[in-house]
């Protein structure tokens, strides 16, 4: 930002930059000193291993862009000292500060400018993780990319962002010698990012209660376990949920962009994502991918990327205990915190669970097929599934493998497109509640927005009493009904029978589902 | 428990045999017939002690104790001749010689009582009347329960352990039925099936809890409960049942057990009911082994694409009877005892005569819904395909009947209930 010229040999520059912490950015002060003494170049400012490797490529950048690399004493200090600093983005600012320091530079030219860039070792300014965080952290009026960071830097809408492709460009075009990069303009937000194609819900077919299920889902948030042997569209019905939610609200659009910014991940074209999106992730990956980690750089997980949408995961009962257990807290809270040598970090972490489980290894338990697994197996099975992990359902159901006869039966189902409308509706009758969504319906606004009339309260008394209903599904019952009769458009706080009814057909008992006695 | 166990202690010897000098000095131990048993008792828990074995070496010794003492002092030719075409007879001896030294038979007939096993030996007090004239009689029985219970008609509800929910749903439903019609369920406590069945049989006994307990035939030894999972099955069927096994305590789960085993099933049943069969299932063996001795053989059919029914349809096949209702069973059993008139069922639940003859309000509705349930387990939404009602008018009227205890739920699967 400002230079100071030191008559005699010593000047001193410093730049501005930011660096990733959790999701969010940090402003980092770059300062670079030049002093006469035999020639050096250290860092200091608790750099990592990949701040210690930018000293290399400062040097090589500025060498290979023909510029005269100062034969004397350069001492890097990154303020605030304290702050862990991760990533190579800190490279271009480096760079920067020498030639400022060593005169090859006007300090005035990058007054109010920061950058952010790693560079190659021919002098390429190149893109880095978490860009949308990192600049949004950022005062400076004006922002240095690389060309591919523009649109995704641009998305923070306070800032002049600017590219070149390498360092003599910027170089070039801070003296006004030269143009800056035309980048990629941000795109409207209606028709970026359009949503991976996840199929209609007029597809599912013969399966009404199921699609009953990804519809209350969808408008309640409420979390969705199915049950059912391979093939029987555990998968295909998860993915059409995705399908129904609504647009994200713009806050919601950025945090998600900015999660998905810091883990690196692909952004769609125009930077922003929109759309809810639909995580998969195999039982196999690492707990460091799933909920988030990593030994230097703290990415966010799976549970993270997935927030504001949906978190499908698919044989529920593969998973570690572990990562099982740390689903919890995000459930909880919609955060995940992760502790580190160097402090905890909290990610956001509020998805729509969607689970999905063999009833059993064969998988033929509680179908019509025999099972070919012992009691034993079978329990051993269940209980890898924690029951309260299991109560955070408030949407439980089997699912049977399709019957091709069933596919032709009826009429035309609705398409999503109906049935997101109705969603949408749902979701605007929450909000106006005071909540998300009917799933953080508890406490005074269950009993104010969920009122049992009598005919109601002996509906569910005679559940429990002939123990189809726990005391503890209760509410979670309520809450489910309280969505259908949203979804019916039924503004009455008052249940209906027939509403009460359905929610507890689409809470199973995990043990019947698991083929497993009670 | 019954009364038996305790009378037995008084028992008076039956057959005089002298004590031996293998079994020591003895003040109140095993007397007469008990002296045999004790021999047989340590006999059984050699390795690869079978009936056949069994009765080879005390017809060739004459008696338990003298063959005891020939194993004991490692003679080989105490096993010449009893190997068939399998193993080594040295090999053999030297095994049991092994397995039988510092063993003390008395001690081990004493171990049963104290755990309360009572030893039952061919020809004395208490051994089954069924079991007598028998092709292949156990030489000992070890009983756990109301040995009273064979007294009453019999029906061996078997099947594979790897059955379907419709095999299930029928082993319990027919074993309940049995039950509340006083006939006593017989079948070997494994997994699937035999489960299914003695488990109906105690819903019978716990809902009216006059009808006899089930009675199972095991391939283990008492103390040892297989398979695990079945442990309170087990426990449930000893207090208000009875369970025999040919095995002395410790013994456990070998495969060969289990066809011997099914024979004594098939020896004490009157009819014999398989449920459901795999192509090869050891239910086709209590099957043959209940044909040897003229029981009749039932078979239920099931779906012709379920692995499950394949052994049963082959019996079929074969010309074993069928079975599709509780009543085909009990019409075999009373042609089969004439003398014994199985008991009328249970009357139907008042509530559902009331949805049934159309009284009430919504009853239409119900009725109909009744109608497209019908008979076999179905899910919701086969309902709402049949109806083609709403999803929520379906489950409005489903709830109704569930709340008149009409229609169960396990699972997915809706059932329409028969009673
Ligand atoms: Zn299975």
């Amino acid at each position: 930002m400002v230079s100071l010229s030191i008559p005699g040999e010593a000047m001193l520059a410093s730049i501005s930059s930011s660096v990733l912490r959790g999701v969010d950015g940090v402003p980092v002060t770059v300062e670079v000193h030049v002093a006469g003494g035999l020639p050096a170049f250290t860092v200091v400012g608790l750099p990592d291993a990949a701040c210690r490797e930018a000293r290399d490529r400062v040097r090589a950048a500025v060498l290979s862009s023909g510029l005269r690399w100062p034969q004397q004493r350069i001492t890097v200090n990154l303020a605030p000292s304290g702050l862990p600093k991760a990533g190579s983005g800190l490279d271009l600012p480096m760079a920067i500060g020498v030639l400022v320091a060593s005169g090859l530079l006007d300090s005035q030219r990058v007054a109010d400018v920061a950058f952010l860039g790693e560079l190659g070792l021919g002098g390429a300014v190149r893109p880095v993780a978490g860009i949308v965080p990192l600049v949004e952290a950022l005062a400076e009026r004006t922002v240095v990319v690389a060309p591919r960071c523009q649109a995704e830097a641009s998305i923070v809408g306070r800032h002049c962002v600017r590219a070149a492709p390498t360092l003599a460009g910027v170089l070039a075009a801070l003296e006004g010698s030269a143009p800056w990069a035309v980048g990629p303009s941000p795109l409207d937000r209606a028709d970026s990012a359009a949503p991976i194609s996840s199929g209609d819900l007029a597809d599912v077919r013969g399966q009404p209660l199921a699609r009953r299920a990804v519809e209350v889902a969808a408008a309640g948030g409420h979390h969705l376990f199915l049950v059912g042997p391979p093939g029987a569209g555990k998968t295909m019905l998860a993915q059409r949920l995705v399908g129904l939610l609504p647009l994200l609200e713009p806050s919601v659009a950025l945090e998600t962009t900015k999660i998905h910014s810091a883990a690196g991940e692909r952004l769609p074209i125009g930077g922003l994502i929109s759309w809810a999106p639909f995580r998969a992730p195999h039982h196999g990956a690492s707990m460091a991918a799933l909920v988030g980690g990593g030994s230097s750089w703290l990415r966010p997980g799976e549970i993270s990327l997935a927030s504001g949408g949906v978190l499908f995961l698919d044989e529920l009962a593969e998973f570690t205990p572990a990562v099982l257990d740390a689903l919890r807290q995000p459930l909880e809270e919609g955060r995940i915190r992760l502790a580190r040598a160097s402090g905890s970090v909290s990610f956001p972490a509020r998805f729509l669970l969607v689970a999905a489980s063999n009833p059993c290894p064969c998988g033929n338990a509680g179908t019509p097929q025999p099972c070919r697994c012992s009691v034993a197996i079978r329990r051993r099975y269940r209980r890898r599934l924690s029951a309260p992990l299991l109560d955070r359902f408030d949407l439980r159901l089997g699912v049977q493998r399709l019957d091709p006869e069933r596919l032709t039966i009826g009429g035309p189902e609705e398409s999503s497109e109906v049935v997101a409308a109705r969603v949408a509706a749902a979701r605007e009758l929450a909000r106006h509640r005071g909540v998300g969504a009917n799933r953080d319906l508890a406490g005074a606004l269950l009993e104010r927005h969920a009122v049992l009339g009598s005919s109601g309260r002996a509906l569910l008394t005679d559940a429990l009493r002939q123990q189809r209903l726990t005391a503890r599904g209760v509410d979670r019952v309520r809450r489910v009904a309280r969505t259908l009769a949203d979804l019916a458009g039924d503004a009455g706080a008052e249940l209906r029978d027939e509403h009460l009814s359905l929610a507890m057909y689409l809470r199973a008992e995990p043990e019947a589902l698991l083929g497993v006695e009670p | 428990m019954s009364g038996w166990s305790s009378s037995a202690d008084g028992l008076s010897p039956q057959r005089a045999i002298g004590l031996g000098p293998t079994v020591g000095q003895v003040e109140a131990g095993p007397l007469g017939e008990e002296v045999h048993a004790a021999h047989v008792v340590a006999l059984l828990a050699l390795p690869g002690m079978g009936p056949a074995r069994l009765g080879r070496l005390l017809s060739r010794h004459g008696s338990a104790e003298r063959a005891w003492q020939q194993v004991a002092a490692g003679v080989s030719e105490a096993v010449f001749g009893q190997l068939g075409r399998r193993g080594d007879p040295v090999a053999l001896a030297a095994a049991w010689q092994a397995a039988a030294a510092g063993v003390d038979p008395r001690a081990r007939w004493q171990a049963h009582r104290a755990a309360g096993v009572v030893v039952l030996a061919k020809g004395g007090y208490g051994y089954p009347d069924r079991l007598v004239g028998d092709l292949e009689p156990p030489e000992l029985l070890f009983a756990q329960g109301d040995i009273g219970l064979l007294g009453h008609p019999t029906v061996a509800l078997v099947g594979t352990r790897r059955a379907s929910a419709y095999g299930l749903r029928l082993a319990r439903s027919w074993g309940d039925a049995l039950a509340s019609a006083g006939v006593v369920v017989v079948s070997g406590l494994a997994a699937g099936i035999d489960a299914a069945a003695h488990q109906g049989a105690l819903d019978g006994l716990e809902r009216s809890g006059c009808t006899p307990g089930p009675v199972a035939v095991v391939g283990t030894g008492h103390d040892v409960c297989y398979p695990a999972s079945s442990r309170a099955l087990w426990r449930r069927v000893a207090d208000v049942g009875l369970i025999l096994s040919e095995a002395p305590l410790g013994t456990r789960p070998e495969p060969w057990r289990f066809p011997a085993r099914n024979r004594i099933i098939a020896a004490l049943a009157d009819v014999v009911v398989v449920v459901e069969s795999h192509e090869r299932g050891g239910s086709l063996s209590t099957a043959e082994e209940a044909a040897a001795r003229n029981r009749v053989v039932l078979a239920v059919p099931g779906s012709v694409y379920s692995p499950a029914s394949v052994g049963t349809h082959r019996l079929i096949a074969e010309g074993a009877g069928v079975a599709v209702s509780i009543e085909d069973v009990l019409l075999a059993l009373g042609s089969r005892r004439p003398g014994s008139t199985p008991q009328p069922l249970p009357p139907t639940a008042p509530l559902g005569d009331a949805v049934r003859s159309g009284a009430g309000p919504m009853a239409e509705q119900e009725r109909n819904l009744l109608d497209a349930l019908g008979w076999e387990p179905t899910t919701l939404d086969d309902l709402v395909l049949r109806t083609a009602w709403s999803l929520d008018t379906v489950c409005a009227v489903l709830n109704q009947l569930q709340r008149l205890n009409l229609v169960t739920q396990a699972g997915i699967w809706l059932t329409q209930r028969g009673d």
